[in-house]
């Protein structure tokens, strides 16, 4: 079947699936699982059709009666837009499966409208993706905020209203943006079609003021410093389902659309910038992730700083698409896209497996866990394989997409201008300090709640997941494994996608069983060959610690660790805020700390009591010093505007006559 | 270098640092003896420590999991195959083919990943102050080893190592170049600081950074972890001397030239672990949170390093 046909078929078995759940889910459990298996037939569907593309290397085009004269409903499948239809519907299959199980919690309490809210969520994202009309991405764009809007506030407490509420103001001011720029482009162009975008002959100074409206409409969404505070709310609000389709940063995607591939601004300048915001981004992120105590946020954060990654090696290749360095380009995007796919994956698994934990534990604090290696073993195992693929552990994807970021800053740090051989190397340092951030993060976060002694009642009596939540983990975990193994066949489809935005011949990206950046003789990595001789090796040292025969005299267990000669207890085991408490004493400034048990009245408590309550928070720094000063700077604003508002008939009229004078001598210059 | 006799030549260099990695953790046992007027133990007691330990039983605690069982044969397998990637006996890397020196800064990383989550795993309070320094320790060496190491591989032209291994051998890049020598004085006190000793760490207390997430490990176990960190702290200077002073290395993979090389290398390592000893002796441990402002030098070395790359060459 040809690529159109199976889209349209994934879209209308999403749209089955969406009615199914919201009208058979009083007939329970039949009615979930036929909405389930219609919503991971359409991922099969969406799966197909990207495919058929990859596999084609010919873009596909087509058009859907439109309901408005003015724009046409053109979709179009290119490398690109395939490439991220096959991570979303991959996403999409997974969390199928997985909710079969998960939805039970809420049934009673609108299963029905979860299932439906998140088809309508994957369906939108998917029109988004191959929408090649910008009237028509802006509704899906519109629906798609909408059901993230409804999922984010669907636990319907204060917190999650709380978090809906600015998920929905931050995707309007978004919108905002993108509706301005499109509008802008609409008058040059004379159409919303894509395609006539980009042959339209636009003035250099609108190409840069659009170029800057969608780098903040679609960063605002992404979630890159400083638009970074709505992820956190919005994750530990959000459904574990929801928040792994979330996962897809679709948004990032579509500034690569629009911002490279439509509108292609080849300016330097402007990839220093996104090369620049990358680097904060992923640094902030990291640093703020790695201090969290709850799982969902940490994980929130996490996404802020892999935003970041994907946007470093596109900054890159932006730089190399404006001077004219094919491989630079080349190497950049892929990186960033390819960057993009891996994070969907791993994120989408950390983000079911927390799911997982919550559903057991009732809470995403990890002051609450421990032990669950023991009770959970498949979540442990494939939350495990997550972390270290996020972490950049070879030769998982994580690691091979953050290679292709450092080959592509290696590219521009050997180019000619003096300003960008200072920087990338730069930026390699700043990649490897969010990098190693991370990693302390997710062993934070792995070892604190799956290892150790169990901190919680709960974490004591938990269970593993239904069969189901665990097939959704294992297919993600499996992803994880073979974009990393498989990293030098599914190099050349990357490098495709990524010759689609930058016109350019795809670059070599495979050497056999390796991957190279962009010529044969070069450095290499090997994935296939780093887990083969890992694994022999690490076999070498189990034959030498069998030889010398102690392992026949067995293993003892004892029943607690060394406590000094006290007994143990398990309160004695490192907590999670304390195995952050370094990073938090060396980077005092980007956290800004108020230890309130400073204050007097704290320490005439301890006089009396004898016991010290010890309170550190992390203070919103950006809240503090960015947003408190806008927010009120507005309402200021406000005030004084409305001061002309006074009520006065008379005044009135005179506004009205100075308004006409003032156009009357506008008109007759 | 074709794939064939470049397994051989990197199972070679990995049996060869595997095997004279206790002797290397030995000498600086007797080293630091003989400057405290002590002693010490022969030069060989570490290799008597691993075969008795090897010999014992293990004791578990309960708490941990197959995590921290495994962890041990992760750790010394992964530092075995970053002696098989980094040009010990021959300019060229035995394992090109495998992977580059980002590869080798990310096989550390597993080293760091696997020991910090084997110490929460034993659920020991010690174990998780060693897991978490050891994280904490890395953030602030990491990102010096990279761009000190991105900007020598800028120099050479690849991120190979064996290319840059090359190139400092034939002289086209040199000391005479200031962003080469700063790179090299960056990258020698981050080289200190990975191995772990004074005044970064003490190795003789049993809870500091490094040995912290080995509490509770006994046995078996405990042989091959201290085997496998002896040989990561030699890998470590191995990757120093393969970067910044390859010179006696063997051009071509034949007999003669690799075993001279075995022996240079000996001799460099040594005389490595002479100027470490005397350092390490001299001086107090540092409270963890002043390790920023050794770091922050090594930055600022590397950081000028760095201008001269982005001006001159």
């Amino acid at each position: 079947m040809a690529a159109l046909q199976l889209l349209m078929l994934s879209i209308v078995l999403y749209a089955v699936g969406a009615v199914l759940s919201l009208t058979w889910s009083k007939a329970r459990p039949l009615g979930s699982y036929v909405a389930a298996a219609s919503t991971l037939m359409a991922a099969l569907a969406g799966l197909g059709a990207a495919a058929t593309v990859l596999a084609g290397g010919q873009a596909v085009a087509g058009e859907f009666p439109s309901v408005v004269p003015f724009a046409r409903f053109s979709v179009e499948l290119d490398a690109l837009s395939a490439l991220v239809l096959a991570v979303l519907s991959l996403l999409a299959a997974a969390t199928a499966i997985y909710s079969l199980a998960f939805d039970r919690q809420f049934a009673g309490a609108g299963a029905g409208v979860l299932g439906f809210l998140n088809n309508v969520f994957i369906l939108s994202l998917v029109l988004v993706v191959a929408s090649a009309n910008a009237f028509y991405f802006l509704v899906f764009w519109e629906i798609m905020t909408l059901a993230s809007f409804f999922l984010v506030a669907y636990r319907q407490d204060r917190e999650a209203i709380h978090a809906g509420i600015l998920y929905f103001a931050v995707g309007h001011v978004a919108a905002a943006a993108l509706i301005v720029s499109f509008v802008i482009l609409f008058l040059h162009a004379g159409s919303f079609d894509f395609a006539a975008i980009r042959d339209a002959q636009l003035p250099p100074a609108v190409r840069h003021v659009v170029f800057a409206l969608t780098l903040l409409g679609f960063g605002v969404k992404a979630g890159v410093v400083p638009f970074h505070f709505w992820l956190p709310p919005a994750y530990a609000a959000a459904p574990a389902t929801m928040s792994a389709l979330m996962s897809s940063k679709v948004a990032v995607y579509a500034f690569v659309r629009v911002g490279l591939d439509v509108l292609r601004v080849h300016d330097d300048r402007w990839g220093l910038f996104v090369l620049a915001l990358g680097g904060l981004s992923a640094l902030l992120g990291a640093l703020y992730a790695v201090n969290e105590n709850n799982l969902n946020r940490l994980l929130a954060y996490s996404s802020t700083e892999n935003v970041g990654i994907m946007l470093m090696g596109i900054g890159a290749g932006m730089i190399g698409a404006a001077t004219g360095n094919g491989v630079l380009a080349g190497l950049g995007i892929l990186a960033g896209v390819f960057h993009l796919v891996n994070h969907a994956v791993f994120k989408g698994l950390l983000f079911l497996g927390t799911g997982a934990v919550t559903c057991r534990l009732g809470t995403a604090s990890m002051q609450a866990m421990g032990g669950l290696i023991k009770r959970m073993p498949w979540t442990a195992a494939a939350f495990l394989t997550g972390a270290m693929a996020i972490s950049a552990i070879p030769p998982l994807n994580g690691f091979v997409s953050e290679w292709f970021v450092y080959q592509s800053l290696f590219a521009a740090g050997a180019s000619d201008s003096p300003l960008v051989k200072g920087v990338a190397p730069l930026a390699a340092a700043i990649l490897a300090l969010a990098g190693a951030l991370a990693a302390m993060a997710f062993v934070k976060a792995f070892g604190i709640t799956f290892t150790g002694p169990a901190r919680g009642e709960r974490a004591r009596q938990a269970s593993e997941v239904p069969g189901a939540m665990v097939a959704g983990m294992v297919v993600l975990a499996a992803g994880c494994a073979v974009l990393g193994l498989g990293a030098p066949a599914v190099g050349p489809y990357l490098a495709r996608a990524a010759s689609t935005v930058v016109e350019a011949a795809p670059i070599t990206i495979r050497a056999g069983l390796a991957v190279v950046p962009g010529a044969a003789a070069g450095p290499v990595i090997s994935t296939p060959l780093v887990a083969l001789l890992l694994g022999v090796l690490a076999a070498l040292a189990v034959l030498v610690a069998v030889l010398p025969g102690g392992s026949r005299s067995g293993r003892r267990v004892d029943e607690s660790p060394w406590a000094c000669g006290y007994a143990y207890s398990h309160r004695m085991a490192y907590t999670s805020a304390a195995f952050a408490q370094p990073l938090r004493v060396l980077f005092r400034s980007p956290y800004s700390f108020q230890v309130a048990a400073r204050s007097l009245l704290a320490r005439l408590e301890v006089l009396g009591t004898g016991t010290m309550r010890f309170l550190q928070r992390v203070e919103p720094v950006w809240e503090r010093w960015l947003y408190r000063p806008v927010a009120s700077g507005t309402l200021w604003l406000g005030r004084r505007v409305q001061s002309l508002q006074m009520g006065n008939v008379r005044v009135y009229g005179l506004y009205l006559i100075v308004a006409l004078i003032v156009l009357l001598l506008s008109a007759a210059r | 270098m074709n794939g064939g006799s470049g397994i051989w030549l990197g199972l070679l260099q990995a049996l060869f640092i595997l095997l004279v990695a206790p002797l290397f953790t030995g000498l600086a046992r007797i080293l630091r003896a003989r400057m405290h007027s002590r002693r010490g133990p022969g030069i060989l007691q570490d290799y008597r420590d691993i075969w008795k330990l090897m010999r014992r039983q293990e004791v578990v605690p309960s708490e941990a999991s197959w995590v921290f069982r495994v962890a041990p044969y992760v750790i010394l397998g992964t530092t075995l195959l970053i002696a098989m990637i980094v040009p010990v006996l021959t300019v060229r890397s035995p394992l090109a083919m495998v992977g580059d020196l980002i590869l080798v800064v990310y096989l550390f990383t597993i080293v760091r990943f696997v020991l910090a989550a084997a110490g929460l795993d034993s659920g020991s309070g010690f174990a998780g102050v060693g897991a978490s320094r050891e994280m904490a320790l890395g953030v602030l060496v990491e990102p010096v080893i990279i761009l000190v190491l991105f900007i020598v591989a800028l120099l050479s032209g690849s991120t190979e190592l064996g290319t840059i291994t090359a190139k400092v051998v034939n002289g086209d890049l040199a000391y005479h170049s200031p962003s080469f020598w700063l790179a090299a004085l960056a990258f020698a006190i981050a080289t200190f600081i990975e191995m772990g000793k004074l005044p970064f760490d003490l190795p003789e207390a049993e809870q500091e950074i490094q040995e912290g997430p080995l509490t509770e490990y006994s046995g078996p176990s405990l042989a091959l972890l201290k085997w496998g960190l002896g040989v990561k702290q030699l890998v470590v200077v191995a990757l120093f001397l393969a970067v910044f002073f390859p010179f006696g290395t063997a051009v071509t993979p034949a007999p003669g030239p690799v075993v001279l090389a075995m022996v240079a290398w000996l001799a460099k390592v040594t005389a490595i672990y002479l100027i470490v000893a005397v350092l390490e002796n001299s001086m107090a441990r540092f409270h963890l949170y002043r390790v920023p402002i050794v770091t922050g030098l090594v930055f600022g070395l590397s950081l000028l390093s760095l201008v001269y790359y982005a001006l001159n060459s």
